[in-house]
């Protein structure tokens, strides 16, 4: 027992790989965690002197009105953003892993959104949105179009989620694409053989098999929905009249500009626990319809 | 009744050709098989009148077109060019699932995600059965295969040997007209595979269909088949029951792939003297029975250089006083009631099968490695084929 552990040299290896991605997660992830929950439990502008005031902060984040009113938006997003870039890449992913010409310049196309980033195509849209088109409605005599619906308090979410769709769908459709080609080719012929064709092929053999892939798909989407920063800051800034304004954005605005550190490190850090309890909530009940192949 | 028909059916792959040469690779040539304008011809010019319930077996070396004649029949490729008629109907572009046909593959290709009973169950909802039929004919199905107390298991909770049932039984229950096998015991260990091949058999008297089977195993082929189809290089070299193509096979290649271990082949001399055959391997005459010397006159067979087969059964032991052959033992393989022989004789390595039970004590004896030994060939079941392979017999 008392002898000394050598490391062997694959041992070596693994740890050499290990160790630098640990440290980096400890430092930018684990640490901010530990730290947003110590300032949670204090009165902290972000400036100044503080002090301790227990479990206040904590208590206040579910009174709130405005983070009451930014869960509501923020869930309202994530689940519609969820539903659709699901349906549409599941869609895109069907025809783009069918036999068709240019099969994998169209993939590499569809790619595209995944790699600019979030400001940058925020800020794209904000301009279409903000002068094509209303130009084009105006053009073409569509009152609807003629004013830009980013200054609507009812329609301006939607232009988030068609931008973070837009950006979202990108990797869904390559996950998609991926599992598609998981499922054997001879099961697809078998089910010609026994007369499964179109929608039925789809329901009965397609989707129950390419499970595990929605699986991530949806804990993906509704996490990255769930935390809609990006899009946000560039399209809405949070309004019109606070419409758009994301718990992400709510903390950052208020914790940073607002003078609510402490209050918003509370926020932060409970969101933190909503988020990880619905992914566990959805890997453990899609998980129960994954089949091993 | 369904008999199928396949009339001057042809399989072409179109050609890539412009493709490949931009990654200028040199291409290898993979296979002999006839590359034309169109493309690659994966099957030419196949023709086979299959009666009712009859048993054919497709097979031939990979790559010899035999898969690829099924999943034309099965509606899974098209067809190229010809006619595939089922039961009087040209079938050619008919869905797959209108044709009446079931198929069993390789890799069983089960539904991952349901029951043994799901499995089943399946074409026959598809078919919009009634449940209570269903649930009958499944387990029927269930019970001839015998895998009744499965029904509820997924197909990853079964061995090989089962799901390859479970998939049987999921093209039975449809009752087709027309059951396709594609090589359905290579994936089974050899034990299980003579087992499932009895199966195969027995199955065959229960249900009223009509068998197309693939495989590259010359057993299977042999035991299963009413007649076998052998191909090579997509072209159908000979069909026959299986006693024709081990008796009479048309060339090298399928006195070759018919018969296990395989025939014998020396090269010879064939004269002709007033129309009587005979045949000198080195300086040793070669016994010609009558019936093939009759053959051989009826088909004007000059004197020639040829290509003389017998097969390891087909080989006895000589007397040293007798005309015999003469070779080396190399390897003696004791299978009880038989004793494999290979013998290095002539340069060539020669298999001979000799049942122990006529050996002498002393012959036994003397059958060691690196023994002489004295061996003879039947003069009745001696092949002679033509340098280019060809049967001169046929």
């Amino acid at each position: 027992m008392n002898k000394k552990h050598t490391w062997s040299k694959n041992e070596k290896v693994f740890l050499g790989l290990l160790i630098p991605i640990l440290i980096l997660f400890f430092c930018f992830n684990t640490l901010p965690l530990i730290k947003g929950f110590y300032y949670g439990l204090t009165n902290f502008r972000g400036y100044g002197n503080y002090d301790f005031v227990g479990l206040r902060n904590f208590i206040e984040v579910f009174q709130d009105s405005r983070v009451g009113k930014s869960y509501l938006f923020t869930f309202k997003y994530a689940i519609v953003m969820t539903i659709a870039v699901n349906v549409i890449s599941l869609i895109l992913a069907l025809g783009l892993n069918s036999k068709i010409r240019g099969k994998n310049a169209l993939r590499g196309i569809y790619f595209v959104p995944n790699i600019l980033g979030g400001l940058v195509v925020g800020y794209i849209f904000s301009f279409i949105f903000t002068y094509i088109l209303p130009a084009i409605g105006e053009a073409a005599g569509i009152s609807f179009l003629s004013n830009s619906i980013l200054g609507s308090t009812t329609w301006a979410w939607v232009a988030i989620v068609i931008v973070g769709a837009w950006q979202g769908i990108a990797m869904n459709t390559i996950i998609y694409i991926s599992g598609l080609q998981t499922v054997p080719e001879d099961v697809y012929e078998a089910g010609m053989l026994d007369g499964s064709t179109g929608w039925r092929k789809f329901k009965d053999i397609t989707l129950p098999l390419i499970m595990p892939f929605i699986t991530i798909n949806l804990v993906l989407c509704m996490k990255n929905a769930m935390m809609v920063f990006d899009q946000i800051m560039a399209l809405t800034k949070g309004g019109p009249s606070q419409s758009t304004e994301s718990i992400s954005y709510l903390i950052y605005n208020n914790g940073m500009s607002g003078g609510q550190f402490g209050f918003q490190s509370a926020n932060a850090f409970i969101f933190f626990i909503v988020i990880v309890a619905i992914s566990i909530f959805q890997t453990t009940i899609l998980g129960k319809k994954e089949e091993q192949l | 009744m369904a008999e199928v028909i396949l009339k001057h059916i042809k399989k072409v792959y179109p050609n890539n050709e412009s493709k490949k040469k931009k990654k200028g690779e040199p291409e290898k040539k993979k296979s002999n098989l006839l590359i034309t304008e169109e493309g690659v011809v994966a099957v030419q010019d196949f023709n086979l009148e299959i009666k009712d319930k009859e048993f054919i077996v497709l097979v031939g070396p990979s790559g010899c077109g035999k898969s690829t004649t099924l999943r034309m029949v099965a509606g899974l490729e098209s067809i190229s060019g010809g006619d595939l008629m089922i039961d009087g109907k040209k079938v050619n572009d008919v869905e797959p699932k209108d044709r009446d046909i079931a198929m069993v593959f390789q890799n069983y290709a089960l539904y991952p995600h349901m029951t043994v009973r799901g499995n089943m169950e399946y074409p026959l909802k598809l078919q919009k059965k009634d449940p209570a039929e269903i649930k009958q004919k499944v387990e029927e199905a269930a019970e001839i295969l015998g895998i009744t107390q499965y029904l509820e298991r997924k197909p990853k909770a079964l061995s090989g040997g089962q799901r390859q049932r479970v998939a049987i039984g999921r093209a039975i229950v449809r009752e087709p007209k027309v059951l396709l096998m594609d090589e359905p015991l290579s994936n089974l260990d050899a034990k299980l595979r003579n087992q499932m091949r009895a199966e195969i058999l027995k199955l065959r008297q229960r249900i009223n269909a009509t068998f197309i089977y693939v495989t590259h195993d010359q057993t299977e082929a042999m035991t299963l088949g009413d007649r076998i189809v052998i191909m090579k290089d997509g072209v159908v070299l000979q069909i026959g029951t299986p006693q024709e193509l081990f008796d009479h096979p048309v060339d090298t290649f399928v006195a070759g792939f018919i018969g296990m271990p395989q025939m014998n082949m020396f090269d010879a001399e064939l004269k002709e003297e007033g129309g009587k055959y005979t045949a000198k391997l080195e300086d040793v005459e070669i016994p010609i029975s009558e019936e093939k010397q009759e053959r051989l006159r009826k088909n004007k067979v000059k004197s020639q250089p040829i290509t003389l087969g017998i097969r390891p059964e087909h080989i006895t032991l000589a007397k040293e006083n007798e005309t015999h052959l003469t070779g080396t033992i190399g390897v003696s393989e004791m299978m009880g009631s038989a004793v494999h022989l290979h013998a290095d004789a002539y340069g060539k390595d020669t298999i001979m099968i000799i049942q122990t039970m006529n050996l002498t004590a002393e012959e036994q004896k003397n059958i060691a490695i690196g023994n002489k030994i004295n061996f003879m060939f039947n003069g009745n079941m001696v092949h002679l084929f033509a340098t280019d392979g060809a049967n001169l017999e046929v």
